[in-house]
Order: structure tokens, then C-alpha cells, then sequence
């Protein structure tokens, strides 16, 4: 009764992931902010929102791309953006952050600062000055044995604490974030260079030009011996594909560079595998028209997800959604060194972002398939020879 | 909102119309409420005359307008327009802002964004508006777009751009029509309203708010009328003094306070099983059925 409810009764997938932690030895190099996963061994880190970290299985796996498809007004998506980085810059990695509409300083500006204290700390210390109140509503008065049990969890989340909580309400010290070393590229700053024969438009060259001289000269690859503690890069890019980026993709069905932003994320991609570095793209998906392109650039990428806000939809005043502030629907999972991937136990997830948190729930509880449900039994005729009208329906015998 | 919009400016306020209903009045209203704030005014008019924008305008507010003859000529093709379509971009127009003696907040209005997009390459354009919104020497940007010359997804990636977008449509009611302003802030807070509006010939703007369907308010009240302990043959209701009566009632395993918080106190462990093995329990894990005479 008191175990968070997850999966479903009788559920093949392994999707939860336990308390079970493996004994590492030291040959493995640890990086402050990462841990293995405890599936298949990838290193993970955190993107931030500790929900998001458990839809997609345990982390983001270092050397990989994760995909959101944007909301319409592009608020949520760029929230999950700053809770990325501000993830790095509280766990002491490297920020490269890449963007064409806001300057990359003014989003850096607007990161959450951390919360010192766990809110999971917080909870258990209500729970126990509870039961020294009598007048307290929340005592209960029938079933008071289970006052202090925890209530039943419907926010996603594993029992091992790897990320940390925001406060979006506040944003984050200048100090703290001028710790964090951060590369930063605004693309009108960027002078348009002539490309030559490369297949990429210019503003897209030039990006990927920018973070291959990032990852070699600081050694996220490995090419320079560091003499100091190895580290991981995040790389922030917001809002790829649309219009201040130089691609027309989200303006015509058939652009006239269809292949650019799909060869930008191939090239990204092999970066990302061969070096320490983990990225995060933000893609306006609903002004992209010609949905076999979008499809392509979900294949590209390794996790893809995409948020759904109800702002402005008819969805906004249905009765079902009014606690949440979307919908996230996970588009793609990957399969990183092993045979089948890490499938969440429900696809109908909600998200709601609250001041301290991010929480992505479930919708609905799926339907209860187990043999004991009681199934309503047919008003059975009392069809028998012999019995009358008027007789009692009880057969006796 | 909308009035809200209109005296506060800044950023890039897109009106988007269709050939039922114009925005051009609304369009006017926003320069004469710019006029009199004391703001520069520069409008490239492509679609319509300059006595139509300048009419009921006094001497201070028309020195500060600044009107760029397109219309009839947008294309130049009779060389009697001082600013073609094709001059529209950063460069040129930063120049003809900055030509302009004591400009402070400037407030540029193209009538209508519609005519520049025929004639230029979207992504270009897009380009174009946002050099100008972070150039520094524009304030606000209006722009006038007819939703029904372009594609689905040029009128998307403009609205995309623009801070807030102010859609009008015909209404039910002859005289008024019905705006709906969508309003992003940088924080990622987005704001929406409908709301009636009529213009006057003098550029007055009157706002209605939008009265809410009669569809709505009937289901909520049906919502709200369904009481279960109604039309039963017996009786689910308590009195006053039922209900005192059970809550006096004593109910079972009811402990004192001491008792309750000594239950309740968190013991370490509370799920451990303590089993001590016996004599005749046999822990072979190889083959646990050993003891079988199979």
C-alpha cells in the first residue's frame, strides 16, 4: 500500500529501475555528475529534470542527441533547455550553447538556481510533526495507521537521487554561473563564410564548425592528453531548423536545402560519438511541413521527445487535462550497445512545471487486466423448466 | 489586452486579416496612439494613401510621422514611389531611420508585410526583421499581414516571430469584430484574449470583452444539477442531529492520543523477517528436492 505505484501487474519490461547500484572498481573514470547506467552500462547524465530522466531511462547516455520537438510558443521546451544546462552548470561541466533568435547570454541569464536543500528531505520531515498535532486536517481519524506512510507517487521518478531540483521562480547566482565554463554561438554575429563544395548552408557549417574546434582544443575527444580531470560537454542548440537559421524547412513542403538540417544532425551526431559530450536540440516540429522530413530528423536522433502544451488549443478547457500543463509523448528511445531499449511502462504521460519542479505523470492509469478484477455478471433469466413466474429466482437445490 | 498592447508598443506586433474582415483601421489606431505618445513614427505604405493614414492627425503628431510613398507605385515600375519593395532591407531602412533628425523610440509600420513577402525570400525576410529588432535604433515593429494571400506555413513562421500576434475576424454583429491578441513575454508566459472591437472614423479604438457562449454556461449548470440523494424512494439525507449522533459514535480500535503516536512513532526495520533455521531444514540450494522419494 505504501510502495509507489508502478507498471503494470504482470508486466514483462524491466522498466523500473531499482535501488541497486554496481560496485564499481576505480579502473573507471569517474566524472562528478555522471553514473553508469544500471541497465547497460552506458554512462548517463542527468538532463536536469529528474522525471525526464526516468521516462527516458535512466539519463542522457554520454556521445548522444536528445530531440524536443518545441510547443507551440516555444515556452516549455526552452524551460527543459535552461534545466539542461543549468544541470551542467551545478555538476561542473562544460556549456556550448548555440542559438539564432535570443543571444545565448540572455538565455544564460535566465537559468533557475538551484535548490540546496532535496525536496525529498523536505517531505519526510512534514510527515513526522504530523501525528504531535491534533488538530491538524490531514490526521485521519479511521485509518490513522497509515498517516505516515508515504502517499502514493503518480510523478515519475527512481529511488536514487542523480539530478537536483530548480527554483524557477528565482534565477541562478551570477557567480555560480560564471564558474561554469561556457562557449557560446549567436548566429547574427556570425560573419556568413563562403562554404565552397560543402553540402551544409552556411549557418549550419558554420555551427559545426564551431563545436568540432570546441571539442578538439579543450580534449573532449581524447586527441590532447589531459593532464587534468576528464569532463563532459553540453551542447545546447535552440531552435534548429527554423527560419533564423538560413533553412526554409519550415516554410515550404518542398525546401530548397531539404537535406540540410538532416545532414547538419548526421555530422552532429558522429561528433557526439567520438568525443565525451551529450547534446540537447530544440526543434520548432510544428511549423515543419513536410512530415517525412521531420521523421528523418527523429531517425537522427537518438532519444526523441516532443511537448504538447495546451495553451491556446481546445484542450485547454477539457476537464481531463486541467491539472496538467501538457502533454509529452516519447517518439523514440535508443539502443545504445544492447538488443531492445528502455520502454517506459505508459505511454500517456502529462507534464505540469511547478515552481520547484518539473513533473512529467501519468494520465491514466492503464486498464486492470489482472484475473482478479470481478467481472459484472449478466442478470442471468431464470430459464429453468418447471420454475414459475412468480417462484423465487433462487435455484435451489 | 488589446488596449494594453496598443499603449504599451515595444517588440513586434504582427495584425493578421483575411479579405472578410480588414485590419486596417486597427492599423491606424496603433499609429495615432504611437503619435501620441511622442514617438517617431516611420509607415512604408505599399497598400494605401497617405491622406488615409494622416486624416484627423494634428500639426506636432504629423511632423513626427514620417510617410514613405509606395502605394500606387510598390514596385517602382512608373518611378513615382520614394520607396520600392525591394529596398526593403536592414540596411536601407536603418538608414531612413537614422536620416531622421532627433529620433528617439521609433516605431516602424509596413502596410502590409503581405506585399514584401510576394517579392522576397522568406527565410530573407525573416533575417531582415530580426536585424531590425536587435538593431537597437526601432522599438516597436507593426506589421499588417493578409493571411489569406500566402501559405499555411509563411503565415506560421511569421507569427512565430512576432511578440504578439492580433488576429481579427468578422463577428456576428455587423458593426463590431472580433480581435483575438496572443501575447508572448520573454519568460515563455503566453496570454490570450478575444475581445469585440469597433474603430471610428476619428481612429478611436472601443473594446468590448467578449460575452462567454450560452453553450458553455448551460452544460456547467447541467454539470452541477445532478444530486444523487434526489428522486430516491428512500432517504440518503441526514438531519442536524443525525449527524451529531454519528459523529459521536465510538468507533472500534479508536486508541488514545499516547497510544496513537506510540504506534505511529517510525521503528527501524519494520519489514525484516527474523528466521532462525531448524534441524530438519535443509539448505542444499543445489537440488532442493533431495528429500523427495521420487
Amino acid at each position: 500500500m505504501a510502495a509507489p505505484v508502478r507498471g503494470m501487474a504482470g508486466s514483462p519490461s524491466i522498466g523500473n529501475t531499482t535501488s541497486f547500484q554496481k560496485k564499481t572498481r576505480s579502473k573507471l573514470v569517474s566524472i562528478p555528475g555522471t553514473r553508469p547506467s544500471v541497465q547497460n552500462g552506458q554512462l548517463l547524465v542527468s538532463s536536469g529534470v529528474s522525471s525526464l530522466d526516468y521516462v527516458i531511462g535512466g539519463g542522457l547516455a554520454v556521445g548522444t542527441l536528445l530531440l524536443v520537438e518545441e510547443d507551440c510558443y516555444d515556452s516549455y521546451s526552452r524551460m527543459l533547455l535552461k534545466y539542461f544546462l543549468a544541470e551542467g552548470v551545478v555538476c561542473g561541466h562544460e556549456l556550448f550553447l548555440a542559438s539564432a533568435r535570443d543571444h545565448p547570454d540572455e538565455i544564460m541569464q535566465e537559468l533557475p538556481s538551484p535548490i540546496v536543500d532535496d525536496v525529498a528531505g523536505m517531505k519526510i520531515s512534514e510527515g513526522q510533526s504530523q501525528p504531535s498535532d491534533p488538530e491538524n486536517p490531514d490526521t485521519m481519524k479511521i485509518a490513522w495507521r497509515y498517516q505516515n506512510q508515504p502517499r502514493v507517487q503518480t510523478a515519475l521518478a527512481s529511488s536514487v537521487r542523480f539530478g537536483h531540483y530548480y527554483d524557477v521562480s528565482k534565477t541562478m547566482e551570477p557567480e555560480l554561473r560564471q564558474a561554469a565554463k561556457c562557449h557560446s554561438f549567436y548566429q547574427l554575429q556570425e560573419t556568413p563564410v563562403t562554404t565552397g563544395s560543402s553540402p551544409l548552408p552556411s549557418p549550419y557549417h558554420a555551427l559545426l564548425k564551431s563545436i568540432q574546434t570546441v571539442i578538439r582544443k579543450e580534449g573532449f575527444d581524447g586527441s590532447t592528453p589531459q593532464s587534468k580531470v576528464r569532463n563532459v560537454l553540453r551542447l545546447g542548440l535552440h531552435s534548429l531548423g527554423s527560419v533564423l537559421w538560413g533553412d526554409d524547412v519550415c516554410c515550404k513542403v518542398n525546401p530548397a536545402h531539404c537535406h540540410a538540417l538532416t545532414t547538419f544532425l548526421y555530422a552532429l551526431r558522429g561528433l557526439l560519438r567520438t568525443s565525451l559530450s551529450v547534446a540537447m536540440v530544440t526543434v520548432p516540429s510544428h511549423l515543419i511541413q513536410n512530415r517525412a522530413i521531420m521523421g528523418r530528423i527523429i531517425r537522427l536522433s537518438d532519444t526523441a521527445i516532443a511537448l504538447e502544451s495546451f495553451r491556446g488549443s481546445e484542450k485547454e478547457t477539457n476537464p481531463l487535462y486541467k491539472d496538467y500543463h501538457g502533454l509529452l509523448h516519447v517518439c523514440q528511445l535508443p539502443r545504445l550497445n544492447c538488443l531492445s531499449s528502455e520502454v517506459p511502462d505508459t505511454k500517456d504521460l502529462a507534464f505540469k512545471l511547478k515552481r520547484k519542479q518539473f513533473t512529467i505523470e501519468r494520465l491514466h492509469l492503464p486498464p486492470d487486466l489482472s484475473e482478479t478484477v470481478s467481472r459484472v455478471s449478466k442478470a442471468e433469466l431464470a430459464a429453468g423448466c418447471g420454475s414459475t413466474a412468480m417462484g423465487n429466482k433462487h435455484l435451489d437445490f | 489586452m488589446l488596449l494594453d498592447v496598443m499603449q504599451a508598443g515595444g517588440g513586434f506586433i504582427l495584425l493578421e486579416d483575411s479579405v472578410q474582415c480588414s485590419a486596417r483601421g486597427l492599423l491606424r489606431c496603433f499609429i495615432h496612439a504611437a503619435l501620441k505618445r511622442g514617438e517617431d513614427v516611420h509607415v512604408l505604405g505599399f497598400e494605401s494613401p497617405e491622406t488615409q493614414v494622416c486624416a484627423g492627425l494634428d500639426s506636432s503628431s504629423v511632423q513626427r510621422l514620417h510617410f514613405h510613398k509606395g502605394f500606387p507605385d510598390p514596385l517602382g515600375w512608373t518611378c513615382r514611389s520614394s520607396f520600392t519593395v525591394e529596398r526593403f532591407t536592414s540596411q536601407h531602412i536603418t538608414q531612413l531611420i537614422k536620416d531622421t533628425q532627433h529620433a528617439q523610440a521609433s516605431v516602424l509600420v509596413v502596410d502590409s508585410l503581405s506585399m514584401v513577402l510576394r517579392h522576397h525570400d522568406p527565410v530573407v525576410f525573416c533575417q531582415t526583421l530580426q536585424e531590425l529588432r536587435n538593431g537597437g535604433v526601432i522599438k516597436t515593429i507593426i506589421g499588417l499581414l493578409h493571411s489569406d494571400l500566402h501559405q499555411q506555413g509563411i503565415v506560421g513562421i511569421v507569427c512565430h516571430l512576432a511578440g504578439t500576434v492580433i488576429s481579427v475576424a468578422p463577428a456576428d454583429n455587423e458593426r463590431l469584430s472580433v480581435a483575438k491578441t496572443t501575447r508572448r513575454t520573454k519568460s515563455g508566459k503566453v496570454m490570450q484574449e478575444e475581445e469585440y472591437f469597433s474603430v471610428s472614423e476619428d481612429a478611436a479604438l472601443s473594446v468590448q470583452a467578449k460575452p462567454r457562449q450560452p453553450g458553455h454556461v448551460q452544460r456547467e449548470r447541467d454539470v452541477s444539477e445532478a444530486d444523487p440523494t434526489s428522486n430516491l424512494t428512500f432517504n440518503l439525507r441526514l438531519s442536524e442531529d443525525e449527524r451529531k449522533a454519528k459523529e459521536k459514535v465510538a468507533l472500534p480500535f479508536v486508541f488514545s492520543q499516547q497510544k496513537k503516536s506510540a504506534l505511529l512513532r517510525p521503528t527501524p526495520g519494520s519489514g525484516r523477517i527474523v528466521y532462525e533455521p531448524d534441524a530438519n531444514d535443509d539448505f542444499d540450494e543445489e537440488d532442493p528436492d533431495d528429500d523427495l522419494d521420487v
